[in-house]
């Protein structure tokens, strides 16, 4: 079960499943673009046959969730440990 | 048609696990983890064996008919399928355990989910409904922690009041309906009649709260985490999910109801903000629940026939894989003793096979195709976008990356990889491992053929899961997702702190309630308070008192101590004629004998 270790405590590995990675990310979305021209899906919104819509829209989803949260949590939610205690 | 609750062919799957649960404390060993697992799986054969027949049956016991129903149909099947499913493999997670007092609640609460799926009528519901929350909330006493005691009682504060909000719905729907059959309740009455719109939003806020609908819903937070490892596995399938079987059963309308959408929409992203914040791990997947029990509570209010397939298909998978996420965290509770993120990382060197099952669980919620979430969560984004709502669709589909950024991502990295904690496992006891891998299979085989799932489900619709576009999108989304995750790892690291939830109310807010209210209370009492007292009840009961001594002392007394000198002055004399001479004894005794004859004269 050494298998993880070697992955992940080698720095020339870890810089190659980065690289495989991004790769992976530039073929699902150029298969995003590129597929529902040669196979037609049925869309319920227009928005849905942007190009790379899901891409696009998840990246987004996950930069305004971390943001907003975070944001609302600094401001108001987030309170010490001990809170409730006092 | 009739059964018969003592009979020797069938048994209620409900009260089999209620009952057979007392058996568990007579028995050793073997004997114990056997009839653990038996005892579920005897219920799950016997929910199979009802599917023959489906129907809805009066009940009656030695002969006599019980004012109860219990209905088989395709709905409350489904749910009794996963519900048994779930608590044998529950029951295999913590045959470890050596508390026989888990291992009863336990059964008695899967029991009652059993006996709310199959009740056809409300008072059956009810009694199953209470027996639930009174069950689970053992299950987080039983950690013996000063802080799972406190838990607890919150957690059986809400739910008595949510149980009472129920009954008073019910007793107002039946008394005005004249029958306490179960059914439909409709779509918000249109009429204007109170007698009619109370008791509808009555049962539905309580069968809301059960559903953990904010702001409703911050016991599950609040409670689940503070359960014990074993307790919070059960915890997280049955009380959500019987309440989302309700939902179905009486308030998904083909027209839908807006409330319902909106209100299930907010909740699946409102579970994923609270997530971000979120550093003790079991919490974190916690709100998860919320959220994705939110795209239960929109589908219920879409409420078309392929809406409500998805919210029952949604419970079928996540109550699976929820499960396996929580034995995962619960497992590196068990084992490290840690339970907060920012002291855990670089776990995967001692616990490689506890992370893969639980990244298999986590694949599922996050809807990665090929695992189970994939083909139950699509259906209800579906029937969102089939009945052209697209602010609920981009919000289903926002909440969906934000499931994986926390659950998927966010969870795992802290936990098992990471900066290095230092903190070192080793992979938990055999049956946690058989448990996991069991429900992981599950999670897998949904997800790789959906038509074991689909066959199973209430309605009759035509849906594929996996069309060309629909897997595209989703894995574009799911990577795109872990490429922002990379991006902003920093702003992510687990802070050691606590969020504001609507539980502030009744932990915080009552008290600082009570010290507002506290000053002119105060005076209240000292002023007009005191004041009164010393009118109505001092000054009376001082005046009684004073006549009463005087009374004594003036009537009493005096009487008593007259008779005293009477006696005294008696004595005295008598004193006088004790001489000590024998003839004055002599002449006193002849005068006495005179007096006596002279006495006796008179009278002849």
């Amino acid at each position: 079960m050494k298998f993880l270790e070697r992955q992940l405590e080698d720095p020339v590995r870890v810089a190659r499943i980065k690289r495989w990675f991004y790769i992976g990310l530039a073929v699902v979305a150029v298969a995003e673009i590129g597929l529902p021209l040669i196979v037609h899906g049925d869309h319920h919104f227009s928005f849905e046959g942007w190009p790379a819509f899901g891409s696009l829209y998840g990246l987004a989803s996950c930069v305004a969730i971390i943001v907003v949260s975070k944001l609302l949590g600094k401001v108001w939610l987030m309170r010490r440990e001990d809170y409730y205690d006092s | 048609m009739t059964l018969e609750l003592v009979s020797l062919e069938w048994m209620h799957p409900g009260l089999l696990l209620i009952l057979g649960a007392w058996v568990l404390p007579l028995l050793k060993g073997r004997a114990k983890s056997a009839a653990m697992v038996l005892l579920p799986a005897a219920a799950l054969a016997i929910c199979v064996r009802l599917s023959l027949a489906p129907d809805t049956y009066g009940v009656s016991l030695l002969g006599h008919k019980l004012p109860f129903v219990f209905r088989v149909d395709k709905l409350s099947l489904i749910f009794s399928y996963v519900f048994s499913i779930m608590a044998v493999l529950g029951m295999i997670y913590s045959l470890h355990v050596k508390d026989d007092a888990q291992h009863v609640s336990a059964l008695t609460y899967a029991g009652g989910a059993l006996g709310v799926t199959f009740a056809g009528d409300f008072l059956s519901l009810y009694v199953f409904w209470e027996l639930m929350a009174m069950s689970s909330v053992l299950l987080i006493w039983l950690r013996r922690d000063p802080a799972a005691v406190a838990a607890g009682f919150r957690y059986l504060l809400v739910h008595v009041f949510g149980g009472l909000v129920l009954l008073a719905g019910i007793v107002l729907h039946c008394s005005a309906k004249g029958s306490f059959e179960f059914e439909s309740l409709g779509a918000f009455p249109a009429e204007d009649d109170w007698s009619v719109i109370l008791p509808w939003c009555l049962i539905l806020a309580a069968v809301m709260l059960n559903a953990a609908v904010p702001p409703l819903g911050a016991w599950l937070p609040d409670a689940y985490p503070e359960a014990t490892v074993t307790g919070a596995v059960f915890m997280t399938a049955f009380t959500t999910k019987s309440a989302v079987y309700v939902l179905i059963r009486g308030f998904a309308v083909p027209g839908g109801t807006e409330l319902i959408v909106w209100l299930g929409a907010a909740m699946a992203i409102y579970g994923v903000v609270f997530a971000v914040l979120e550093n003790d791990a079991r919490r974190l997947l916690a709100y998860h629940i919320i959220s994705q029990v939110g795209y239960m509570v929109c589908a219920v209010g879409i409420g078309s026939d392929l809406a409500v397939n998805g919210a029952s298909a949604h419970a079928f998978a996540h109550i699976l894989y929820k499960a396996l996420l929580f034995m995962g965290a619960g497992a590196v509770l068990q084992v490290t003793g840690l339970r907060k993120l920012n002291e855990m990382g670089g776990l995967y060197k001692t616990m490689p096979i506890t992370l893969g099952l639980y990244m298999i669980g986590a694949f599922a919620i996050s809807a990665v195709p090929l695992f189970s979430g994939f083909v139950s969560k699509s259906m209800i984004v579906a029937a969102a976008g089939e009945d052209k709502r697209q602010w609920i669709f981009l919000m289903l589909t926002l909440a969906s990356a934000g499931t994986f950024l926390h659950t998927g991502l966010k969870l795992p990295y802290y936990m098992f990889f990471g900066k290095d904690s230092g903190a070192r496992g080793h992979e938990p006891p055999r049956n946690m491992l058989v448990a996991m891998g069991l429900a992981a299979a599950a999670c897998v085989l949904i997800g790789v053929f959906p038509g074991v799932l689909y066959d199973q489900l209430p309605r009759a619709v035509d849906y594929h899961p996996y069309s060309v576009g629909h897997v595209t999108a989703s894995l574009g989304m799911l990577g795109f997702t872990a490429l922002g995750f990379f991006l902003l790892l920093k702003q992510l690291d687990p802070e050691p702190k606590i969020s504001l939830d609507t539980d502030w109310f009744y932990r915080k807010g009552s008290s600082a309630v009570v010290s507002v209210i506290r000053g002119p209370l105060v005076r209240l009492e000292s002023g007009w308070v005191g004041e009164i007292y010393e009118l109505v009840i001092r000054w009376p009961v001082l005046g009684v008192a004073r006549l009463l001594r005087r009374l004594d002392t003036g009537i009493v007394d005096y009487a008593v101590m007259s008779v005293g000198r009477l006696t005294q002055a008696f004595s005295r004399i008598l004193k006088t004629t004790v001489s000590g001479n024998v003839q004055h004894y002599g002449l006193l005794m002849a005068a006495g004998v005179l007096v006596l004859l002279a006495l006796a004269t008179i009278a002849l």
